[in-house]
C-alpha cells in the first residue's frame, strides 16, 4: 500500500513538475539551496531563542515579549518549506525513496504537533492576565521538544545525501528506500 | 611558490583521511551536520538580536538579550572546530577557490559586528539616539554579512576548481 503510494507520487511529480525545468538551470538549485540555509537559521534563531527562554534562559525577560520573535520564526519555516518543495517537485524518487527524508518528515511532523500542543496547553498561564516569568512545566517540556526535533531536522537534511536510494534489492520495509525498477 | 606541496601533504595526514574516507556517519556527515547546526546557532541568534535593535520585539529589553550569547558563541566554536576539520578533509577544494575567503571575510566581518554591537548595548548611553542609530547600522551591516557568509558557503559546492591535490 505505502509503497504504491510512493511510486504513483513520484511518477505523477516526475510527469507533471511544473519547476523541473526551471530547477535544472545552472543557478537555480543552488539559490534554492542557500535560501534553505538562510530560512534554517532565521528558524533556529527565532524558535530556538524561544524555547530557550521557555526553559528559563533570560529569565526576566517577558515570555508574551519573546514570543514576537516566533512569526520570523514561522518565515523562515515558510521559506524552507517552499524551496525544500521545489527540490521534491524536480527529483522526487532522491526523496521520497530516502530513509532520512522519512525521518526528516516524521521529525517535522512532531516539531509541528508539538507547538500546537503549546498554544493549546499553556497559552492562558504564558499569555493570560498576569504571566508568570518562569514558564510551566508543561511548556517547559514542549520547549525540550521542540529544540531536539528541530535539531533532528537538520540532521537528517543534512544527512540526506548519503542515503541516496540506491536500487531495491531483497525486501522492503514498511516504507521504500530504494528505486523500484 | 606553490602551496600544493602543502595540500599534498595535509590530505596524506591520518585526519584528512578519517573525515574523507571513514565510512563512520560520525566523519564527514557528522561533521556537516554539525557545522549546520552551528550555522543555525551562531548565523541565527546573530540575526535575531539584529532584528531585535531594529524594532522587533520591543518588549525585549537588549541588555537581557546578552543572556543568549553563550548560544551564539558556541555555535561559532562549534563551527570553527567543524569548520577546520572540513577544511583538513578537502584542503584543495576550499583553499584554492576565493569564494572560501569571502566567506571567512564575512564572518570575521559579522563577528567582530556583533562584539561592537555588543560593547554599545553595556555601555551607559546606550538609548541615546546617536547609539541607536549606530546600532541600526550595524545590525543591518550584520545581517547583511551573515547572509553573505551563509550564501557563500553553500556556494562552494559549485564553485570549487579542483577537488584534491
Amino acid at each position: 500500500m505505502l509503497h504504491a503510494a510512493q511510486i504513483w507520487l513520484v511518477h505523477a511529480i516526475e510527469r507533471h513538475s511544473p519547476v523541473a525545468t526551471l530547477m535544472r538551470t545552472h543557478w537555480a538549485w543552488p539559490i534554492a539551496e542557500s535560501l534553505h540555509f538562510l530560512g534554517l537559521s532565521l528558524l533556529v534563531g527565532a524558535i530556538g531563542s524561544f524555547d530557550l527562554r521557555l526553559l528559563g534562559v533570560a529569565r526576566r525577560v517577558p515570555i508574551a515579549a519573546m514570543h514576537r520573535l516566533v512569526p520570523w520564526g514561522i518565515l523562515g519555516f515558510a521559506i524552507n518549506a517552499s524551496t525544500g518543495l521545489l527540490f521534491l517537485l524536480t527529483e522526487p524518487d532522491q526523496y521520497l525513496y530516502n530513509p532520512s527524508f522519512h525521518f526528516k518528515l516524521l521529525a517535522l511532523g512532531i516539531a509541528g504537533v508539538n507547538a500546537g500542543l503549546f498554544y493549546a496547553t499553556s497559552y492562558r498561564q504564558v499569555f493570560g492576565a498576569s504571566p508568570s516569568l518562569d514558564a510551566p512545566r508543561r511548556a517547559k517540556m514542549i520547549a525540550l521538544v521542540s529544540l531536539t526535533a528541530w535539531i533532528t531536522v537538520i540532521v537528517c537534511g543534512r544527512m540526506l545525501t548519503f542515503y541516496r536510494p540506491g536500487d531495491c534489492v531483497g525486501t522492503p520495509g514498511v516504507l521504500l528506500t530504494c528505486q523500484p525498477r | 611558490m606553490s602551496i600544493d606541496p602543502f595540500l599534498v601533504w595535509l590530505e596524506s595526514t591520518a585526519l584528512s583521511e578519517w573525515v574523507v574516507g571513514s565510512p563512520s556517519l560520525l566523519a564527514f556527515p557528522g561533521i556537516l551536520a554539525l557545522h549546520a547546526i552551528g550555522m543555525g546557532l551562531a548565523a541565527g541568534l546573530a540575526a535575531v538580536l539584529d532584528l531585535r535593535i531594529l524594532g522587533v520585539a520591543p518588549g525585549v529589553p537588549l541588555v537581557e538579550f546578552r543572556r543568549f550569547q553563550p548560544v551564539l558563541w558556541g555555535g561559532f566554536w562549534l563551527n570553527a572546530v567543524s569548520g577546520v576539520l572540513l577544511l583538513v578533509g578537502y584542503p584543495t577544494k576550499a583553499l584554492t577557490n576565493p569564494v572560501f575567503y569571502l566567506k571567512l571575510v564575512l564572518i570575521a566581518a559579522a563577528m567582530a559586528l556583533f562584539v561592537r554591537i555588543d560593547r554599545l548595548i553595556r555601555s551607559s548611553d546606550a538609548s541615546a539616539p546617536a547609539t541607536a542609530r549606530s546600532l541600526r547600522r550595524l545590525a543591518i551591516t550584520s545581517l547583511v554579512c551573515w547572509g553573505g557568509a551563509i550564501t557563500a558557503g553553500r556556494l562552494l559546492a559549485y564553485t570549487y576548481h579542483r577537488l584534491r591535490a
